[in-house]
């Protein structure tokens, strides 16, 4: 069993803070979703956390062992997986070479392209030439193959039709029962927490919510006031 | 004439093999460096002084003033990864032009400036083709263009680290979130071509024009061969190089015209943004 905490954790950019103090536990074999309005901090939450940008105070642990000013190389050895928004494909890599990159053995690579039948067929096509849909399967495979212990994922759904994300979130839930601790950013909010435990709602780099996925889903009323800004408690 | 235009080759082996070097650093670490010859020519001087003042033989020289050549270049490989790594290329090819004005200034303050007594590591003819006599010095610069060039596209593409490279010059940052090490790659690059760069520059500087400032600005015609290939295409940065070299060779055996030669490099390069812009000129008349 893995955790990854945040405890007060600031991230500033440009004149000021974009999120302030959260704190934030993921256990492994669960998934958190993290919703709230565009410009909420959401993205700049899972990229303190991966290394991207460096948060300006607070503290990232995995397994109570700080982070500290580790590199995103070494963030990413230590079993953190960041799929960043829009399509992460390496476009003139092939599907193969893509999935190969993030796997220690070649045998991993082939099991998670063997997820995906469609990649399957196209797995020595270059990955720039593949369907928006498509593209996100190879990243999902890529974070298979990286054998994460921890999966941040930024609005996979971006820019595809909601049938076709329909069709990935499996996968996602497929992490959290092989015992990843799955962070979801997500703007299909519905969706992202019919699969969620755990929920946070995000407003203006705030923490709004904090609680139960499925008792965010069954009240409206306690997501809009979220949104808005409002203290909801669960 | 034909002997013009084959001695031309020496000189186009030379733009290829720079022109390759300056193609990798353009595909891989986003730079179009300025520096490039101006890291061998320090180099090959240093290798040039190891022989005339410390009294090295030339081959301990020789590979002493390589391994400073590379280690030059992957300082500057280090300072541009650690501190221009999210910069765009353009930034970072600007600072290139640093060390090239640094190296050139500091060449003139420890070796002088005037041409360095060089010994030549190859000289004499290699063959003669129909009475035209071909160097020694024009089959290794000819070879080690192709066999640059094709050791390049062979590592590029069948190798892990070839990948992890590519994955590298699309991608920066997802290449480090899935766990490739950017900084040691791009710095690894940085100092194979300023290797390559002064292994080429010490071999052909006994047979040419070899004070500072001319073989640094050996990057003007490299870069217009690199251009051929639109600093993504090996094969055409070679044939760029080749090519430019051979009419360089040809026109200065015309006395009316030799002049021209000297502007040749900078001819290509005009003529060869003009006809890649082309399709923008036209768009934009529409």
């Amino acid at each position: 069993m893995s955790t990854l905490t945040l405890t007060d954790v600031t991230v500033s950019r440009g004149a000021g803070p974009v999120i302030r103090d959260v704190s934030l536990t993921v256990e492994s074999g669960t998934i958190t979703a993290l919703v709230g309005p565009n410009g909420a901090g959401k993205t700049s939450l899972l990229e303190a956390i991966s290394g991207v940008v460096e948060a300006s105070s607070g503290t990232i642990a995995v397994d109570g062992e700080p982070l500290g000013k580790l590199s995103r190389v070494r963030r990413s050895r230590r079993g953190i997986v960041h799929i960043e928004q829009g399509r992460a494909v390496f476009p003139s890599l092939t599907v193969v070479e893509n999935v190969r990159l993030a796997s220690g053995t070649a045998a991993r690579a082939e099991e998670a392209i063997a997820l995906f039948p469609e990649l399957e067929k196209r797995r020595d096509s270059a990955a720039g030439l593949l369907s928006g849909g498509e593209q996100q399967m190879v990243v999902l495979a890529r974070a298979f193959a990286a054998e994460p212990k921890f999966l941040l994922i930024d609005e996979m759904s971006l820019g595809l039709a909601p049938v076709v994300f329909t069709r990935l979130l499996p996968m996602v839930q497929r992490f959290a029962e092989n015992g990843v601790g799955v962070l979801l950013v997500e703007q299909f909010t519905n969706l992202a927490l019919s699969v969620a435990g755990q929920a946070l709602v995000f407003s203006s780099g705030r923490v709004t919510f904090q609680g139960s996925a499925a008792e965010l889903a069954a009240s409206p009323e306690l997501l809009h006031t979220a949104y808005l800004g409002g203290a909801a408690s669960a | 004439m034909l002997q013009g235009a084959l001695s031309g080759l020496a000189a186009g082996g030379v733009y290829a093999i720079i022109a390759v070097c300056l193609t990798l650093m353009s595909r891989l670490v986003r730079v179009v460096n300025f520096s490039q010859a101006a890291t061998g020519m320090f180099g090959s001087y240093v290798a040039v002084w190891m022989v005339s003042h410390a009294g090295l033989p030339i081959w301990l020289a020789t590979i002493a003033g390589i391994l400073v050549g590379g280690l030059l270049s992957g300082i500057i490989g280090w300072i541009i990864a650690t501190w221009l790594s999210e910069a765009d290329t353009t930034t970072r090819s600007a600072v290139t032009v640093g060390p090239l004005l640094l190296l050139i200034s500091l060449s003139f303050i420890l070796f002088g400036n005037k041409p360095q007594p060089f010994q030549p590591l190859l000289a004499g003819p290699a063959f003669t083709v129909s009475g035209v006599v071909i160097s020694q010095v024009t089959v290794a610069m000819v070879l080690l263009a192709i066999v640059v060039a094709v050791v390049s596209k062979v590592v590029l593409s069948r190798t892990t680290v070839g990948t992890q490279l590519r994955a590298l010059s699309e991608r920066p940052t997802t290449a480090e979130l899935i766990g490739i090490p950017a900084k040691p790659l791009g710095v690894a690059v940085w100092a194979i071509t300023g290797i390559i760069s002064t292994i080429v520059i010490v071999i052909v500087a006994p047979s040419q024009s070899n004070d500072a400032i001319a073989l640094s600005m050996l990057i003007v015609p490299a870069a217009a061969a690199a251009l051929l290939g639109a600093f993504r295409r090996l094969d055409l940065a070679v044939i760029g190089g080749l090519v430019l070299g051979v009419i360089q060779g040809f026109v200065a055996q015309i006395d009316q015209v030799s002049f021209v030669r000297y502007f040749l490099p900078f001819l290509f390069i005009v003529g060869l943004l003009l006809w890649n812009q082309r399709k923008a000129v036209w768009d934009a008349a529409r």
